[in-house]
């Protein structure tokens, strides 16, 4: 079975890039937020009841984190026993902190990330049945304005008309998602045969089933990878502007705090998902085009 | 009970509902009886602690408020010290030591009684050097251990190893924890316990069922059932949410949102005066700082600061920046601290003119416009502000302004605001800085690491290892003296001499008193907002709702 071996080797070389990548990525989050102005400072020193003795401990607290080779060792070190440290600003354990507000985030970059692509394929799909030089300008006028729209701007908006953040994060990455969709699927529908098949009558929907979802299926799951970033990224200002209390909200907070340990695992966390998904979908595209062949 | 809803959850939905309806009724009319429903109101970050003695951030300050039970209780529209637990207690003459005489028949929320060994735990571990409690560490005002001694269950004697001023007052922020309880920190005194917490949401408190006060028609304290602390840092939504009403109150509120909430809904916004917060800005004087000697020299100089005290417009200000909802400042101590406020001192006259002849007599001289040293240097320094404040960013631009017109060029700079503190208090890479000061207690022992040449937080030149001008070491006397004696007349002399210290010395330039803002939902009833914190609160244990509202988290927005 080469087919499978190729497919394992593949899988193999993508665990590597993924545990490589995480880790340096987690190295180049620590050390910027280390060598970021106002890393060595915390609000509370400013408290005037405080005596030396308690604002000494504060600096304390941050000079252990100085030295960031050292930092991120003891990190690793105790992350391989499941301990993430402690967030500096919030005062809890990271992992709990990451525990409580995952389902959030995951549920709404989940929602968000349906609603995208049902609207941008269906979107998609029309534009390339339909052929109209019109509707597809409207459709291209449409995206366009929301892709020029800031995802903040979209998320005050979602605060003021009291719709979910769900529906913000659909509208932040549906644009980018329908570009990709519409050209693959216009190119697709190009194809000779399926010129042919379209002129012998053939139903759309066996025709997109059977002929266009096998060609244009794994460069869009390539482009279901991307648009998982982009959802997660989008989350950050979404889940702080609309106060929900996910991972997003929790990024927003950390890089304001300064808080190290919080923005390293965020950082490794949101790479670990990143990666993840355009890895499977990399992975999962090359097995289709290996049964295809 | 459990039996009960096992019952309940095995029957159909439309059984549930036929027996919710008749329960829901009865409810309902218990709550008119006096079960006054849920109030909800917004924290404006995680709380970081519930345990009150750790308390440090304003969202945790808010929680232990409104559970915490305190021996006595400064009352927010009278200013003045109001027996709680404690039914009486007298202060040595030294100030180094206080007796309580407690209530009885007291207990905490799980039913744990209360006693004098609850007084004695509770400052035991508050004056633990480990725990670095801002709360305790206002209480540690010489080396020694704090004694305590247990005259009877409800008599107790505390002995700190020096005088502390104001030391009864100090005891308004400590909440009394249970010796015994398994509970901990959750067992409580106060009018609320917090009975559930999801973190980056909500805190929900219940009522306290063991709260021992009563009204004056007998009827228990508080009147609501429970609060809903929604935790919201966007302070835009924040006034979203109240329009909508899914929120009852909204404490400092900004002064453009409190006006274009009064242009639609006046009844709705209470304006109490000057609170005892204030906008300042100050020049580096330290030594060591990476500034030009020239610079140095100007700051460093009190006829140059008093100058550019006179050459701002404060009134312009207040008018401008703050919609007329702030005061010009006079001092360190704003009016709305009625007692130690120094009433002599007056607000300083805007004069660009005297500024620039107080100028001209100590060496600067105005040339094409541009006001130079006697070394022909050009006046020109920065103001560095924390970036995403509007208030402080426009105050920048009025002071740049005003400085203008006797030929000063002032750059404004916007920072986040860890790398402002960071130049503040480690680099001290800054020319002028414009920030705020947040107060919340009266007593000038608030102030205390602010004044004192040596503290960290003495902030136009900290941690002077002897005081480096005559006017600091004066203001380190008085400031001494008056915290060691428990002589009220005596303290105050003391401490208004500091003021007057600071206003001619100027080493903070006090711009405006901010007024305390705040709006109140028509629903709740009760509510008279004051100048001290918690505004909007801080009678709760008296505060009802008129009718009842939608149940918990039911308005909050959807993920």
């Amino acid at each position: 079975m080469p087919g499978v071996k190729i497919i394992a080797r593949n899988i193999a070389r993508h665990v590597i890039a993924i545990v490589a990548t995480v880790l340096l990525g987690g190295f180049l989050a620590a050390t910027l937020v280390r060598l970021a102005p106002g890393f060595d400072v915390d609000e509370e020193q400013l408290d005037p009841h405080l005596n030396a003795e308690s604002v000494q401990a504060l600096r304390q607290a941050r000079l252990e984190q100085h030295n960031i080779f050292a930092f991120y060792f003891y990190s690793l070190q105790r992350a391989a026993h499941g301990d993430l440290g402690t967030s500096i600003s919030l005062g809890q354990p990271v992992s709990r902190l990451l525990r409580e507000r995952a389902p959030l985030t995951l549920r709404l970059v989940g929602v968000g990330l349906l609603l995208s692509w049902a609207v941008a394929m269906a979107l998609a799909l029309s534009a390339a049945w339909l052929r109209v030089t019109a509707y597809d300008a409207l459709t291209t006028v449409i995206t366009g304005t929301f892709l020029c729209i800031p995802a903040a701007v979209l998320a005050l908006l979602s605060v003021l008309w009291n719709v979910p953040g769900a529906l913000a994060i659909a509208l932040i990455v549906f644009p980018r998602v329908y570009r990709y969709a519409r050209n693959l699927l216009a190119k697709a529908y190009s194809l000779p045969h399926i010129v042919t098949a379209r002129a012998k009558g053939l139903s759309e929907l066996r025709i997109l089933f059977w002929h266009v979802v096998p060609v244009a299926g794994p460069q869009l799951l390539a482009v279901a990878g991307v648009s998982v970033s982009i959802a997660v990224g989008a989350a950050i200002p979404v889940e702080a502007l609309c106060g929900l209390a996910g991972v997003g909200q929790l990024a927003w907070q950390a890089a304001l705090a300064r808080d190290l340990p919080l923005l390293t695992n965020l950082t490794i966390l949101v790479t670990l998902v990143t990666l993840l998904a355009n890895s499977g979908a990399d992975v999962i595209g090359q097995m289709l085009r290996g049964q295809e062949a | 009970m459990k039996d009960l809803l096992g019952r309940l959850a095995g029957m159909t939905i439309i059984g549930k509902k036929l027996i919710a309806v008749p329960i829901v009724c009865l409810g309902l009319l218990a709550s008119s009886a006096w079960a006054q429903g849920e109030l909800r109101f917004c924290l404006r970050s995680e709380p970081k602690t519930f345990d009150p003695l750790k308390v440090e951030d304003d969202a945790s300050v808010t929680i232990r408020y409104l559970t915490g039970g305190v021996l006595m209780r400064m009352n927010r529209r009278t200013q003045v010290l109001e027996p709680e637990l404690a039914e009486s207690w007298k202060v040595s003459k030294d100030g180094k030591q206080i007796t309580f005489k407690l209530r009885s028949g007291i207990s905490f929320s799980d039913g744990t009684p209360f006693s004098a060994e609850d007084v004695a735990y509770t400052v035991k571990q508050l004056m633990d050097p480990a725990l670095h409690s801002p709360t305790g560490d206002a209480f540690r005002s010489g080396p020694g251990n704090v004694e305590t001694k247990i005259i009877s269950p409800v008599q107790i004697s505390i002995t700190f190893p020096a005088a502390v001023a104001g030391l009864d007052r100090q005891f308004d922020q400590v909440a009394i924890l249970s010796a015994h309880s398994p509970k901990k920190e959750m067992a409580v005194l106060g009018p609320f316990m917090v009975a559930d917490y999801q973190p980056g949401a909500t805190v929900l408190l219940k009522r306290n069922p063991n709260y021992w006060k009563t009204d004056a028609q007998g009827r228990k304290l508080p009147y609501l059932d429970s609060i809903e602390l929604d935790i919201q840092p966007n302070r835009d939504v924040e006034m979203l949410r109240f329009k909508r009403g899914e929120i009852d109150l909204v404490n400092s509120l900004d002064s453009e949102y409190f006006d274009k909430l009064a242009a639609t809904s006046p009844q709705l916004v209470h304006d109490a005066g000057p609170s005892l917060d204030s906008e300042q800005m100050w020049f580096n004087e330290v030594a060591k700082a990476p500034l030009p000697e020239y610079k140095k020299n100007w700051f460093r100089s009190a006829a140059f600061r008093r100058a550019i005290s006179e050459a701002i417009n404060r009134d312009d200000l207040s008018r401008v920046v703050f919609r007329g909802h702030a005061q010009a400042a006079v001092g360190p101590v704003s009016p709305a601290n009625k007692f130690w406020f120094n009433a002599r001192l007056k607000a300083e006259v805007y004069s660009p003119d005297a500024a620039l002849k107080a100028l001209q007599a100590d060496g600067f001289h105005l040339q094409d416009g541009i006001l130079k040293d006697k070394d022909g240097n050009a006046v020109v320094f920065s103001i560095i502000t924390n970036s995403g404040n509007k208030y402080r960013e426009r105050m920048a631009t009025m002071i740049q302004e005003d400085l203008q017109k006797i030929g000063i060029r002032v750059n404004v700079v916007t920072l986040d605001f860890p790398s402002l503190i960071e130049r503040m208090t480690q680099t001290f890479d800054y020319e002028a800085i414009l920030l705020g000061l947040t107060n919340i207690g009266l007593d000038p022992n608030e102030q205390m690491n602010v004044w004192l040449s040596s503290s960290e937080n003495h902030q136009w030149n900290p941690q002077e290892k002897s005081p480096e001008t005559a006017w600091e070491a004066e203001i380190d006397r008085l400031m001494k003296a008056q915290a060691s004696t428990a002589d009220a007349k005596k303290r105050k002399e003391d401490f208004d001499r500091v003021q007057e210290i600071a206003v001619e010395q100027q080493p903070f330039i006090y711009l405006v008193n901010r007024n305390a803002l705040s709006a109140v939902a028509s629903s709740v009833q009760g509510a008279s907002p004051v100048i001290l914190a918690p505004q909007t609160y801080w009678n709760v244990e008296t505060l009802s709702l008129k009718y009842s509202k939608p149940l918990t988290g039911q308005l909050r927005q959807n993920p």
